[in-house]
């Protein structure tokens, strides 16, 4: 065992139920440690995406390291590894947990324990953390923070009295809170002498220098000029600098036990550094790998096309720059008849996919097109195989299908007594099945039930905060697989299959959607030649229908010698016109007529 | 390629390179008010507004110079249209008509446009002592609340009356109706077309209102698409004109014209069928091949010189009145130009060709087949008849019903041959 003191290092993670304010309490870090100047305080400094900022939520984790002056006198190495706030990041939470000894787990003074308060605070007694409770937000008059502070203890069976009271807008109390985590928090514990272990916990690429992996070292020291190995790709590269963030990037000469910090790989590749991979010393390697992480599953699924089919191949480009920092995103190409060359891509959940599909639009410059989205359905076949069908185009016929069974996930919604029956009524027509319900406190239920993911996937959260007035929390994890009554819905336009207007949902759903679909595409498809009718079906069976009547007359009667140049220049545009239309089978329709009809879907 | 098509195709090509016009058209772009749907070149005056004699001696002065330059030499008709040529009086139409014939001896058509409140008796005599063969009249409805919606300065009793009085003095008359116009309905729109016929006139022109941008109709309901002006209420409307006016003795020669025997506009045929033509007055255009061109240049020095590729000039007058009064040299006007080679001059003639119910002939299609390649013709005519926009009778190529009211499908199809993009040019 080395003599490297690891006792003045504290390494722990801010987790917080959306909202409670994680991202405002780690600003009040950095600017009490003297970190970053007041003047320089940028609000919500750790959050460094343009989306992030814009959308006051916390996407990917950063890791902050901060000296502390304590009141005894000491300085401590604070390693602050922010986390999202998300449902959907779940994964991302639990990723940086694995790098942490602490967890401050912060409850908003005013709403008290919500959904993802519990599964914040189960994960991190699952991954064996000290908890550090803040009740933040004091400075509120609608503050109750005693009443919190009784809500900590009662569901969440943390000592009640270990909760400091804080304000992030203020900064009252944020010292206590320091003080707090010096003694709550354990030190890490390693060998300096041992094989190189170390976690790689996130990595980004720079045009300049390559991959930077941020990277959690339990034993061993890590120093410019190493020969590091990592054992789950199994490739080595050649450390070119290793440091910390403050939170700007400052070389250090080594990383050592118990640190956390980037390695410069100097790799060109973005896909050769894989998150959650451990390193060691390419000649001493360490016998076993860290556990590395549960593995994120995507869950939602949808179609993403260019608008114009010339961006594919920048958008293939696009997704895999994304990859290097989200390694939870899927894809594998698709085609479409309606929509051309694009990608079924797998996310975590609906936030995830709307993150996504932003930053490839923003950062990438891409005009998309979604279809709307799907799940990872288990279609078994009357031959007795099991098919995962991610894409509506990928069911089999009915005649095929034995059954199919769609994710179910067991859900908690967090809520004011007064709203409880407008949550079970939402929860029903979603198909749900209630489970449990507790009175928290006087003024929490929690109610839990199983719901189908496709069914939270369409407007299931809208609705919830819609129906609360924005009092009830959501929280989710995915269960099992259950069998449901599951139909394909076709679109057909004169007969032929729409594939981008194909849906998988429930017998009972079908047929309003059909209606929805058949009259909404009468209103956009221009009139052709001939009558179009418009088909909603399942299988061979139609269940809703309209027509697009024929165009009886296009034709501009006068032309003279003087009208022939504008004749031939509306015959033109009416060319460019069609250009941009798509052909399913006989019948012209415009790019704007999937759009919109997905959009529909959406609202 | 066989011989036959060369053939054919070569006797075609003799009309692309005639150096004079076949057809001269003047215009007069003065009326007593503007109508609602009207987005023609046309300002409204007072009769006695000194602008018309100045513009009138303009154009007279215009036609000298395109007669010096050859310009005239094969002219067979001529059109004086507006506007409302009739509002400059009769004298001054006598002097425009009478040029007409001394510059263009070979004129066999010689139309006037006409509106009903200002063909009075003297201007009716002085179009026939002048040499006027013919006279088109803008009914436009023979119903009170139309005309009154369209923004018409006449009543039914009027136009007809007039149109009466046309007929009388031997002129050949043409009536223009307009149709899925605000207050028509499908009875009163049968009516019009009964009484037109009833008229005796041995020409009629009908026409869809085409709600125009900047014009008051269109400024008002252009963007609600009113049930009135429906292409399905269009369609009907044409379909009545059709089965009305071909009950009455009229054969359709072109989509929106009809004719008793030997009283088609032989004037408006040549746009359809690849004849040059010399316009003359404000927005007026001309057709001209290369060497016609080439003879308008010798005057017009502002003229650019086209490249070698070039087979077919449409030039459009972009001077206003008050200009070509004040300089009517035709080197002082200014024009917006059309360049098309000899491929898009085909595609633009199988364009045109189809609005005729003759259709386009084997003189035509072998031009054609020859210079936009034989394959390409054929596959465009294929998706034609596929459609069922057109249909072969013998070696014709003519439209169909559908093809007569989605004639946008069909020229379309058929423009789409047309290689490369227009060049157009300003001078």
């Amino acid at each position: 065992m080395s003599t490297y003191d690891t006792s003045h290092i504290r390494n722990f993670s801010i987790v917080a139920h959306i909202d409670h304010g994680k991202s405002t309490i780690s600003d009040r870090i950095l600017e009490l440690t003297h970190t970053v100047d007041e003047r320089d305080m940028e609000s919500q400094l750790l959050d460094t995406m343009d989306i992030e900022r814009e959308r006051g939520i916390t996407i990917k984790s950063n890791a902050v390291r901060v000296a502390y002056d304590a009141d005894d006198g000491e300085t401590y190495q604070f390693n602050l590894i922010d986390t999202p706030g998300h449902v959907d990041f779940t994964y991302e939470v639990s990723r940086s947990l694995a790098a942490c000894e602490g967890a401050v787990l912060v409850v908003d003074a005013t709403q008290g324990v919500e959904a993802q308060t519990v599964s914040n605070a189960l994960l991190a007694m699952d991954a064996n953390l000290d908890i550090v409770p803040a009740i933040n937000k004091i400075d509120l008059p609608s503050a109750e923070p005693e009443r919190v502070r009784a809500e900590i203890e009662e569901t969440l069976a943390v000592p009640g009295e270990d909760a400091v009271c804080v304000s992030g807008k203020t900064g009252e109390g944020i010292h206590d809170l320091l003080e707090s985590i010096v003694f709550l928090v354990s030190p890490p514990e390693g060998d300096a002498e041992a094989p190189l272990k170390a976690l790689i916990l996130d990595s980004y690429f720079d045009a300049y220098r390559g991959v930077v992996a941020t990277v959690r070292v339990f034993d061993g020291i890590i120093k410019p000029g190493d020969t590091l190995y990592m054992m789950q790709a199994d490739s080595s590269f050649l450390v070119d600098d290793v440091g910390v963030k403050r939170p700007m990037e400052t070389p250090l000469p080594q990383l050592g036990v118990g640190e956390v910090g980037y390695v410069v790989t100097g790799l060109k590749d973005p896909a050769a550094v894989r998150v959650g991979d451990t390193l060691t010393y390419d000649e001493r390697r360490c016998p076993e790998p860290l556990p590395g992480y549960r593995e994120a599953k995507p869950m939602v699924f949808t179609g993403i096309f260019p608008i114009d089919n010339k961006e594919y191949e920048n958008l293939r480009d696009a997704l895999e720059k994304l990859r290097v920092n989200d390694p939870s995103l899927t894809w594998s190409p698709e085609t479409s008849v309606a929509l051309g060359f694009g990608f079924r891509v797998g996310f975590l959940g609906l936030l995830h996919m709307e993150v996504v599909k932003e930053r490839l639009e923003r950062e990438f410059d891409l005009d998309l097109i979604a279809t709307s989205p799907s799940v990872d359905y288990h279609v078994y076949t009357t031959s007795g195989e099991m098919l995962e069908v991610k894409s509506p185009q990928d069911l089999p016929r009915p005649e095929r299908i034995a059954r199919i069974e769609e994710p179910f996930l067991k859900a908690s919604v967090i809520v004011p007594p007064a709203y409880m029956g407008a949550v079970i009524q939402l929860v029903i027509e979603h198909r749900g099945i209630q489970d449990n319900m507790v009175y928290l406190s006087e003024n929490s239920v929690e109610i839990t039930f199983h719901i189908p993911l496709a069914e939270l996937i369409l407007d299931f959260f809208d609705q919830l905060k819609s129906r609360t007035k924005g009092y009830a929390s959501l929280d989710y994890e995915f269960d099992d697989y259950r069998p449901s009554e599951l139909v394909k819905l076709d679109i057909l336009l004169a007969g032929e299959e729409v594939d981008a207007l194909s849906f998988i949902v429930h017998k009972d759903k079908a047929y309003p959607l059909a209606r929805g679909l058949c009259d909404k595409l009468k209103e956009i498809i221009p009139r052709q030649q001939f009558e179009v009718p418009i088909q909603g079906a399942i299988g061979n069976k139609i269940i809703a229908r309209s027509t697009v009547k024929a165009v009886r007359k296009d034709v501009l009667a006068k032309c003279y010698g003087g009208d022939i140049s504008r004749k031939r220049k509306l015959l033109e545009k009416q060319k460019e016109g069609k250009r941009r239309m798509k052909s399913i089978g006989s019948v012209e329709v415009p790019q704007e007529a999937f759009l919109a009809v997905l959009k529909v879907d959406d609202e | 390629m066989d011989g036959s098509s060369w053939g054919q195709g070569s006797a075609w090509m003799a009309r692309l390179h005639d150096a004079s016009a076949h057809a001269l058209y003047l215009h007069v772009p003065f009326c007593v008010r503007k109508c609602a749907y009207c987005d023609f070149a046309s300002r409204a005056t007072q009769a006695n507004d000194p602008l018309m004699a100045a513009y009138v001696g303009a154009l007279r002065q215009q036609m000298r110079e395109a007669h010096e330059l050859g310009l005239l030499d094969g002219i067979q008709t001529a059109y004086v249209g507006g506007g409302t040529p009739t509002l400059v009086g009769a004298s001054l139409l006598a002097s425009l008509v009478g040029d007409v014939r001394e510059l263009a001896p070979g004129v066999a058509e010689l139309s006037c446009e006409a509106n009903p409140d200002s063909l009075g008796d003297e201007v009716l005599q002085t179009l026939v002592r002048s040499g006027a063969t013919r006279v088109s009249i803008g009914v436009q409805s023979l119903n009170d609340a139309e005309l009154q919606a369209l923004g018409r300065v006449h009543d039914a009793r009027t136009a007809c009356e007039r149109v009466r009085a046309a007929v009388a003095s031997g002129l050949d008359v043409s009536c223009d109706l307009m149709c899925a116009t605000p207050c028509q309905d499908d009875a009163s729109w049968q009516s019009t077309l009964a009484q037109v016929a009833g008229l005796a006139v041995g020409h009629a022109s009908v026409y869809p209102l085409q709600l125009e941008e900047g014009t008051p109709l269109g400024e008002r309901w252009a963007d609600e698409g009113p049930a009135w002006n429906d292409p399905e209420v269009q369609a009907r409307r044409m379909e009545a004109a059709a089965a009305v006016l071909g009950d009455s003795g009229y054969v359709r020669y072109e989509v929106a014209s009809y004719a008793r025997e030997g009283k088609v506009c032989r004037h408006n045929q040549a746009y359809w069928t690849g004849r040059p033509y010399l316009g003359l007055g404000v927005a007026a255009s001309s057709m001209l091949t290369r060497e016609g061109y080439q003879r308008l240049r010798r005057a017009c020095v502002q003229l650019p010189v086209i490249d070698d590729d070039v087979s077919r000039v449409r030039l459009t007058v972009a001077s206003g009145a008050q200009d070509i009064a004040r300089e009517p040299a035709l080197e002082a006007l200014r024009f917006d130009i059309e360049l098309l080679d000899e491929a898009q001059a085909a595609a633009e003639d199988l364009m045109l060709g189809m609005r005729l119910s003759a259709g386009v002939g084997p003189e035509l299609l072998g031009h054609a087949r020859s210079t936009l390649g034989e394959a390409r013709v054929d596959g465009a005519i294929a998706s034609c008849v596929e459609r069922d926009l057109a249909a072969w009778d013998g070696e014709r190529l003519e439209p169909t019903h559908d093809g007569w009211l989605l004639g946008n499908e069909l020229y379309g199809t058929l423009w789409d041959l047309a290689p490369g993009e227009v060049r157009e040019a300003s001078a």
